[in-house]
């Protein structure tokens, strides 16, 4: 999801590429959600959410955007089997989805991180360079990132895109105050970039996604679940102009409301690798690596409901110019 | 400040690897982004560290640094402003 334009005289646009972050339910269904979390609780809306997932398992649109991951995850499934993964990937996504809100509505929620993870993040803010904290779109991230402050003393930002007209409401936007860190929109060309590198200059974390590509951004492909995938190389290039360390981490869902986090890898960029993302690539496979041993052991909770394998339009155009 | 401006200049060729381009090519009033020198928002990350390795400065102020980063005029100012607090 975090990605700058890196092409001169083109603006970064509004322009999500191949992903969207709108929830497929309606207002209405979102407000019964919440208005039963806030009467009934955790266990009411998961009641609830038993029988809606079985209804989504069926929408075309469901099935369109959940099948490039599950065929990849996993090959040569049947029509029932992929039924049953689909049921299984969405139940998991939908607990995620209530746990969140809950987290909102109600302030319950559980962050664990092992003593010795944040060890590794204590050691790492000595070196004052700041920390770009890496993850995708597994789990409950947004809720591990809310306890980041907690953690250290220093600024956390964390880049979060939203879709315009987006119904789906995050944990803060329930709660009616400010997150506890601060929101860096990476459609905002110059001002994102400048807000990403004096989180870093201030000693701060950053947290980005690894896993979706926005606006005019290069990328980087790198080995997904048996085909390459198309990364952002914004966090990789960052990390080499600033010198700051990144943390690869994931925070997978663990029970009700319990998130855990996992510092899966850290990653050091050398300096003066410039702006060609095939300089970055190497660091892009580490995180492709990372994600890929994740999802084999959290296989249903990897929600990216897009082509990840799709190449991006930009790609294409090379290669059609090249061709 | 035409010191600040030769340094800034040879800085911005040197970290940027801008290919071909002297510091006599560098207008000092031509926009750095866009239209001018052509940098984009990748860049202006590149100039934030820049200004601190160069100059010792570090750039917390967002709506600052934008304004700086308008030419070479805007920064050689700038620097030349928090180089004399």
């Amino acid at each position: 999801m975090t990605s700058l334009s890196s092409s001169p005289r083109q603006p970064c646009s509004r322009v999500t590429v191949g992903w969207t972050s709108r929830s497929l339910g309606s207002r209405l269904q979102h407000a019964v959600f919440y208005r039963l979390i806030a009467v009934g609780g955790r266990k009411a809306a998961y009641a609830l959410l038993f029988p809606v997932v079985l209804l989504f398992t069926f929408k075309q649109e469901v099935i369109r955007r959940s099948a490039p991951y599950l065929q990849h995850r996993f090959p040569g499934s049947g029509h029932f089997d992929r039924w049953r993964r689909r049921r299984r990937l969405l139940w998991e996504f939908g607990k995620t989805l209530v746990d969140r809100a809950v987290a909102g509505i109600t302030g319950e929620f559980g962050v664990e991180t092992d003593q010795r993870e944040l060890d590794t993040i204590f050691e790492l803010h000595k070196e004052n360079i700041g920390l770009i904290m890496l993850s995708s779109h597994i789990g409950a991230w947004q809720m591990s990132m809310s306890v980041l402050p907690d953690c250290l003393p220093v600024p956390v930002s964390v880049v979060l895109y939203r879709d315009p007209g987006d119904l789906d409401r995050h944990y803060f936007d329930h709660a009616g105050k400010a997150p506890a860190f601060s929101v860096i929109d990476p459609s905002g060309g110059m001002s994102s970039a400048l807000a990403m590198v004096q989180t870093l200059q201030k000693g701060g974390i950053l947290c980005m996604m690894g896993d979706r590509l926005f606006g005019n951004s290069q990328e980087c492909r790198a080995p997904f679940l048996g085909e390459a995938v198309s990364l952002p190389y914004t966090p990789y290039y960052l990390a080499s102009v600033t010198g700051a360390p990144i943390v690869v981490f994931f925070s997978p869902r663990v029970g009700p409301g319990k998130v855990r986090n996992i510092i899966v890898d850290v990653i050091r960029v050398p300096s003066g690798l410039g702006k060609t993302p095939a300089a970055y690539e190497p660091y892009a496979r580490r995180f492709a690596e990372a994600m890929e041993k994740r999802v084999r052991i959290n296989p249903y909770q990897f929600f990216n409901f897009f082509n990840l394998w799709e190449q991006p339009p930009s790609r294409r155009s090379r290669q059609t110019e090249t061709a | 400040m035409n010191d600040i401006k030769e340094t800034l200049k040879k800085a911005l060729i040197k970290e940027l690897k801008l290919e071909d381009v002297n510091p006599q090519d560098i207008e000092d009033d031509a926009p750095l982004f866009g239209e001018g020198l052509g940098l984009d928002s990748l860049d202006a990350i590149e100039l934030v560290v820049l200004v601190q390795r160069h100059f010792g400065l570090s750039m917390q102020d967002q709506e600052e640094a934008r304004l700086a980063f308008a030419s070479v005029n805007a920064l050689s100012a700038y620097i030349e402003a928090r180089l004399a607090c």
